[in-house]
């Protein structure tokens, strides 16, 4: 049983390295499109004509294009991205100090997501068809609305200025400092068992990750509702409810465990989409992480940082596409037979 | 749009129970299109309504609340921190959305819908390259690609459309696609081609109508992703030059006075989530009443 799951996954890696290339390529081409000449930008203003020739060619900008893609997608393959312009540090140093932060957020915002999303879903369909379904109906139209984005200034104006019950910068306090060892707060915190240091990095990432689960759980809540409804229709059911099992019974051991598959598959484009949403979110938090970098670096037209981020945006969405794939070929017996 | 006439029109001989169940479908789609009809026309006649000029400031009255939290009726909803005028911005605010709402997502239609049929309907190496074509864009997240675009293309509302259309083609490719292989099956497809259609015609008459609800759907719905991909941008100062107001714009500066004048962040806000909600509202209600059974495909 497990082999065929590993067989899967070694296929699907398969497929999904060239594709990790054709991202590479498309990002180094479509930057290459730039009207701002990242030389000019790195040299000081007095600098003659000559020396800016020099450093073209230290950078290698005088070689053709595809020779300069190839340059750069052999140290990208082994993690080097070169050097940031505006820091003046190895892009892969900065990366890594970001990442962490990211996952972190992505992961708590996935677990609130699947929550929310969830309990909403189950929630509409026991509302169908009553007094409630109009409003849970015209609810879940007006929270897709809201992008995490709004979200996100909406909680800080709300539980941070109005309130004042919740942090809304970055991942500590000001006076706090973690030792770093994974570069997981929550995790690093925990290591050292530091548990007031837990709990504030934890409420440093309430905000963020709510506004980026409201993002994201609206629409998981109506496939599980309409994936309720189809499933509700099913001989099982009814033999469930003849059976005399409770409403309640039936729903969670029958329909959801049958309905929950879409909702999976959603699952994958959704998270990746949250991933995307840390952008933002991240930088009207000051957390930082990945997104706050990446924008940073298009501000200052730091091209190595942007294609280094852009190259670990696109595995990362491979990857968890891949986590959820495997998720659902683990659940579903189905799937391992028909392939 | 034009089967409303006819259910409407069956509808006057009906009892009247009848006749409501028959509107019925259509509520939401009218709520929608009726927000969406209204900004339209804000935008449209955005230099009647304004009382101000967008860029004029009046560095006396900086920071000014709206005329229910304490302000006057010379700026109904107040001024930001150079004493610009709050309404008169999101009056012509919205002529950038709607703008951007429009050219973006038709782009990304006309761009979609032809790479999806000629997929769907070729199939072959064709379908395989537009497939995986179009897993190649899946590897980016949406807002990192239009980022990578505009850094690339540089800014404007030109390019910023561009950007848009370049990222969210996929929408419709993926969708209408698989809806062309259902439609490819059927019958009528085949009777056509033995009819002595050519390609581009069966194309035409056959396929296109078929999937028209789908694609009108997903353009509404469309429509407000761009609304809120050109904020996002703007918010980051990626968007259009500097002198033309933005609702992103506006929400990126009134973000550094929030403490002092939540309004100038809030109304921003407040504009950008009507519009995504009416563009929503509409494409839901075009589901709903076009065809129930799409539900489960163009939610994505």
């Amino acid at each position: 049983m497990s082999g065929g799951v590993l067989g899967v996954a070694l296929r699907r890696i398969g497929v999904s390295l060239p594709l990790v290339f054709l991202v590479s390529v498309l990002v180094f081409v479509v930057l290459r499109l730039i009207p701002a000449d990242p030389v000019a930008m790195s040299v000081p203003p007095n600098a003659t004509r000559a020396e800016i020739e020099a450093l073209r060619a230290e950078m290698g900008l005088t070689l053709p294009i595809h020779e300069q893609f190839w340059i750069w997608f052999a140290k990208a393959a082994g993690a080097d991205f070169g050097k940031s312009i505006a820091f003046a540090q190895p892009v892969s140093r900065l990366i890594g100090q970001a990442l962490p932060a990211t996952i972190e957020l992505v992961v708590v915002a996935a677990v609130f997501a699947t929550i929310i999303g969830l309990a909403g879903g189950l929630l509409m369909y026991r509302v169908a068809g009553g007094r409630g379904e109009a409003a849970s109906d015209l609810a879940s139209t007006l929270i897709m609305s809201i992008p995490e984005f709004l979200w996100a200034i909406f909680f800080i104006l709300l539980f941070g200025v109005a309130l004042n019950i919740l942090p809304f910068t970055g991942r500590l306090d000001a006076g706090i400092t973690v030792g770093r060892i994974t570069g997981f707060l929550l995790v690093d915190t925990l290591i050292q068992g530091r548990f007031g240091a837990f709990l504030n990095a934890l409420s440093h990432l309430l905000l963020p990750s709510m506004s980026l689960a409201l993002g994201t759980a609206p629409l998981l809540m109506r496939v599980l509702r309409s994936s309720l409804m189809e499933v509700g229709n099913e001989d099982y059911m009814m033999m469930a409810r003849l059976r005399g099992f409770s409403e309640r019974r039936v729903l969670v051991h029958h329909a959801f465990k049958n309905a929950f598959l879409p909702t999976l598959n959603l699952m994958g484009v959704q998270f990746s989409f949250l991933f995307g949403g840390t952008l933002l979110v991240e930088v009207i938090y000051s957390y930082p992480g990945l997104g706050s970098l990446m924008v940073q670096a298009v501000a200052n037209t730091d091209l190595p940082v942007i294609q280094g981020v852009a190259l670990v945006y696109a595995v990362a969405v491979l990857l968890i596409n891949l986590g959820v794939d495997l998720a659902a070929l683990m659940l579903n017996p189905k799937l391992r037979i028909a392939k | 749009m034009s089967r409303s006439q006819p259910a409407a029109g069956q509808a006057g001989a009906l009892p009247a129970p009848r006749r409501r169940a028959s509107l019925r479908p259509w509520r939401r789609a009218i709520v929608g299109g009726a927000i969406v009809a209204a900004i339209m026309l804000v935008a449209i006649f955005a230099p009647l309504l304004a009382p101000y000029d967008p860029n004029e400031q009046d560095l006396l009255n900086q920071l000014l609340p709206p005329v229910w939290a304490g302000g006057n009726w010379d700026h109904p909803l107040g001024t930001d921190n150079l004493g610009r005028d709050t309404l008169s911005r999101l009056i012509y605010g919205s002529r950038v959305a709607m703008i951007v709402a429009v050219a973006a997502a038709s782009g990304a239609l006309v761009l979609g819908t032809a790479l999806a049929i000629v997929a769907g309907y070729f199939g072959g190496i064709v379908d395989w390259i537009v497939s995986r074509l179009v897993e190649l864009w899946l590897c980016f997240p949406p807002v990192v690609l239009s980022l990578i675009l505009i850094v690339g293309f540089g800014v404007g509302l030109r390019n910023v459309i561009l950007a848009i259309i370049l990222v969210d083609w996929t929408r419709f490719c993926r969708v209408v696609r698989a809806e062309v292989l259902v439609v490819r099956r059927n019958d009528y497809i085949d009777a056509a081609r033995l009819a002595g259609f050519s390609h581009w015609r069966t194309i035409r008459r056959e396929v296109l109508p078929a999937v028209a609800p789908l694609i009108l759907t997903i353009l509404s719905l469309e429509m407000g992703i761009a609304v809120i991909v050109e904020a996002i941008l703007s918010f980051v100062g990626m968007s259009v030059e500097s002198t033309i107001p933005a609702w992103g714009v506006m929400i990126a500066d009134a973000r550094k006075d929030m403490y002092q004048a939540v309004w100038g962040l809030v109304l921003p806000i407040l504009a950008i989530i009507v519009t995504v909600l009416g563009f929503n509202l509409l494409g839901d209600g075009l589901r709903r009443a076009l065809d129930p059974k799409l539900r489960q495909r163009v939610i994505q």
